[in-house]
């Protein structure tokens, strides 16, 4: 069993809660065969990702869902989640951090290595650290979720220490994160192209051959010894490899499913989960993303949202419950936060968002915005309420488009003009650079509540002229500011909580955001497959514990 | 004499084919950057990952993003004059490489579906001309009704009947020949209702000429006419069309390989062209060219052999 000695009373508690909550997690889609009861030995898995092919598969480079899902089936990170959200041991046994929060030690064990041979050890883990924080990795997720650390060091062969520059209460939910999982230095060594096509772990299965727009083949690493504390059984994986394929149509991708010809779909759409719930012959597993919700950000920076009374008038007008009931099936479930709902801290407050279309017509009047031409757009001194609502194909499902034509649709009543755009992941990045929206939705993924400081401090302001922020309301508030970086540094769990709840009731109060609901992330898969759960970290499925039955 | 003008005539085609390529290559370029976009971001893992304004600066520096827009297309011509395609901002290849590895997926989706679609055509076009009014009524419902219809619609519809329904064939690509029925139906139908309408219209226009009274003089059969005579000059217009048909179907082939998951340039180029994978985009598109030039010469020796009057009148 992994770690024994570093599992304290607490964590165990913790474990029993979380064995109970993965069963449940896992909802069957209708009256699914009951378990067959012993786990099987052999046979190829096949899963059909719709989330894009990943580019790379070292997630050290870039750093996207696409690599997260596929990621987690070859490497590990030093520490996991359970689902509580309380951290628990993967590759490191235990760890402590001095008073003033700057200096962490890692204990790992002593008994894993990479499937090349390389052994893991405090020089493997500085080795990673490295490679994230290298400009030439291209590192963007991994990067930021370590930016304060400065360097590693290695006290002894399973002892590596972190010296940071400041505090940093996110550092073991970024440290879970599959973005910063640890690879064999020799395979880094490689070089990036090498090391992009078959990256060298420590998890259950070894990449074997990666067909672009095909698949990737993975094989079982036999000598697999290792896997988060929660882990259902120990040893090696049940099945023979993974053939992990990409079929970007959603429609294709369940027929595939349905037809036998795959095991496993992500990226269920509403319709094929309804389908697939009254059909009753499949499973479905419901595991939504973590950070962020699904929201959608009005920019403050810039007229009209830059007045309080406008950005509650649109709020207020949006009609959202409607929509998500008729396009999503009963799939989705109203957010009124801007943090997911699997996170611990999330703070909700659904009164702020009562739609009321009187009170809209009211604020508008009172900000001046009296004007109305022949479509009830209105406008003030000449200039019409305008928002330029850029969409991104790649990235918002067609049920979500046709949620944000309902939100265009009812806003329109009380007089705004909202500008749908439609456009390539490319062009929309480009809308958003050069300022040239008003609303937008953008979904963002990131194990902890400190992806607030990301979205909301007012250091994730474009700085110009080249580009990228993530603070796509623009919310520039010196309190929030303080409230964020306070929390960052803050050790004590009831302090933290208090301060992300405030933190929240400012975003939330000044109605810089319209939340929709949780990051969806359906999986649905054949009664054949068990054993199969999403990973509490970042909910992407694992296999260490899979197997088909017969 | 003739020898020269035939080098002069492959000269010119040479030539003719170079400034195809260059006209091609520029306006991808331009095009693709006229389109507001950063490249940046895409290189840095596209959705969902989160690049640091550091991270974004580098890649800029590195891959010259930040340099003038006409340094970069000079940059780029001068890389193309030596044949080298430069590498995938994305997908950190060679982009020669990336193409090599998708060409003939592609090619073999859309040289099947040209055959598969030649022979519904001349099926229906020999059945309608011989079938009388009613006959041709329907064959022309036939191949209007097969020639709007859109490859993604068709492409669901045959996996709901064929996979989801019946069961009887993969609705997306594998290994067996089986996975490849349906996306070649996809493609060959439309065309086929194209190339049968052409076909149709010219055989009645053959079978009403002169030479079809004598021929029925001399004792040949309705039907041994069609096939002899007709179909010769039916095939003409529709061997001309197949230089084009070439570029619709790898067209097609973006929906089609996106649809049954089938590796190929189509996907390749959709892909790029949402990250503005510059050098993968302009790569296919040249790529794409090619191959359209090569059918375009093709189609025309073809047409010589099948009508030996074309190279007479150049003659005179």
């Amino acid at each position: 069993m992994t770690s024994r000695r570093s599992i304290r009373p607490l964590t165990l508690a913790a474990l029993a809660a979380a064995s109970a909550l993965v069963l449940a997690g896992c909802t069957p889609a209708g009256d699914s065969p009951e378990s067959s009861g012993d786990p099987v030995t052999g046979g190829t898995l096949v899963y059909a990702s719709g989330d894009g092919e990943p580019s790379c598969l070292d997630p050290h480079v870039g750093g996207n869902y696409p690599q997260a899902l596929i990621v987690g089936q070859f490497l590990e990170s030093l520490v996991s989640l359970d689902e509580s959200g309380e951290v628990i041991p993967w590759l490191a046994t235990e760890w402590t951090v001095t008073d003033d929060g700057l200096t962490w030690d890692f204990t790992l064990r002593d008994d894993v290595s990479f499937t090349d041979g390389t052994p893991l050890n405090a020089e493997a883990v500085k080795v990673n650290v490295e490679h994230l924080k290298n400009p030439d990795t291209q590192s963007s997720t991994g990067y930021l979720a370590l930016g304060k650390v400065d360097s590693v060091e290695v006290v002894n062969d399973t002892v590596a220490r972190f010296h940071l520059s400041a505090p940093d209460s996110a550092l073991l939910e970024s440290l879970t994160q599959p973005w910063n999982a640890i690879e064999s230095p020799a395979g880094i060594a490689r070089g990036m192209e090498e090391n992009c096509l078959a990256p060298i772990g420590t998890g259950p299965f070894i990449v074997d051959e990666w067909v672009p727009q095909d698949h990737v083949s993975l094989v079982r690493n036999d000598d697999y010894n290792t896997g988060p504390a929660d882990r259902a059984h120990d040893g090696a994986a049940y099945l023979d490899g993974i053939e992990w394929r990409f079929i970007p149509d959603s429609a294709s991708r369940y027929a595939a499913l349905q037809a036998g010809e795959v095991d496993v779909i992500d990226n269920a759409q509403p319709d094929t989960l309804d389908q697939a719930a009254k059909s009753g012959s499949l499973v479905e597993i419901d595991a939504p993303r973590p950070g962020a919700s699904n929201r959608i950000e009005l920019n403050s920076g810039q007229a009209p949202f830059d007045d309080v009374r406008v950005r509650e008038a649109f709020i207020r007008a949006a009609d959202v419950n409607d929509g998500i009931d008729s396009l999503f099936f009963g799939t989705a479930e109203r957010s009124y936060s801007v943090l997911s709902s699997v996170e611990p801290l999330a703070y909700s407050d659904g009164a702020l968002f009562d739609t009321d279309l009187d009170a809209a017509n009211a604020l508008l009047d009172e900000a001046g915005w009296t004007e109305r031409d022949a479509d009830g757009i209105r406008s003030k001194g000449g200039v019409p309420l305008t928002v330029r609502f850029p969409v991104s194909t790649n990235q918002s499902i067609p049920a979500e488009q046709s949620l944000f034509e309902q939100i265009q649709a009812t806003a329109k009543e009380a007089g705004f003009d909202v500008q749908l755009e439609p456009l390539d992941l490319s062009g929309w990045y480009g809308a958003l650079f050069a300022n040239e929206y008003e609303a937008v939705s953008a979904p963002y993924t990131k194990v902890g509540p400190d992806v607030l400081r990301i979205l909301y401090h007012s250091d994730s302001i474009t700085p110009a002229p080249s580009g990228y922020f993530a603070n796509l309301a623009q919310l520039d508030d010196p309190e929030l500011d303080a409230l964020l970086t306070e929390a960052a540094s803050e050790s004590d769990p009831d302090a933290r909580a208090s301060l992300y709840e405030q933190a929240q009731q400012i975003i939330l109060g000044g109605f810089y955001a319209l939340p929709l609901y949780d990051q969806q992330n359906h999986f649905l898969h054949s009664p054949k497959l068990e054993g199969v759960r999403a990973m509490p970290t970042v909910s992407t499925p694992t296999f260490a514990d899979a197997w088909l039955a017969d | 004499m003739p020898r020269s003008r035939t080098l002069r005539r492959v000269a010119l085609r040479l030539a003719g084919a170079v400034f195809v390529l260059w006209a091609v290559a520029t306006l991808t370029f331009f095009a693709v950057h006229l389109v507001p976009g950063d490249p940046a971001q895409a290189i840095l893992g596209g959705p969902g990952s989160q690049a640091s304004q550091e991270a974004l600066d580098r890649v800029r520096a590195d891959y010259g993003l930040d340099q003038p827009l006409a340094v970069q297309y000079l940059a780029m011509l001068a890389r193309l004059a030596t044949l080298d395609l430069g590498d995938s901002y994305a997908l950190k290849t060679p982009v020669a490489e990336l193409i090599g590895g998708q060409l003939l997926g592609t090619l073999t989706l859309a040289l099947l579906a040209l055959a598969v679609a030649w022979g519904f055509a001349i099926g229906l076009a020999l059945w309608s001309t011989s079938a009388g009014r009613i006959g041709r009524a329907i064959a022309a419902g036939i191949e209007l009704t097969a020639a709007a219809l859109p490859h993604f619609w068709l492409a669901t519809v045959l996996i709901a009947v064929f996979s989801t329904s019946l069961g009887w064939l993969p609705p997306v690509a594998n290994d067996s020949a089986s996975g490849l029925v349906l996306p070649v139906l996809t493609l060959a139908v439309p065309l086929a209702g194209f190339l049968a309408q052409l076909m149709r219209e010219q055989m009645l226009e053959a079978l009403e000429q002169p030479f079809t009274t004598s021929a029925l003089a001399r004792g040949e059969t309705a039907a041994g006419i069609r096939l002899r005579h007709a179909l010769r000059h039916a095939a003409l217009p529709a061997v001309n069309l197949s230089g084009w048909a070439i570029g619709y179907l790898i067209s097609g082939a973006v929906v089609v390989e996106t649809i049954f998951a089938r590796p190929g340039l189509g996907r390749t180029l959709l892909r790029a062209t949402e990250l503005r994978d510059v050098p993968v985009v302009i790569g296919v598109v040249l790529v794409v060219a090619v191959v359209y030039v090569a059918m375009t010469v093709l189609t025309d020796l073809v047409s010589r052999a099948v009508d030996p009057r074309i190279a007479l009148e150049e003659r005179a």
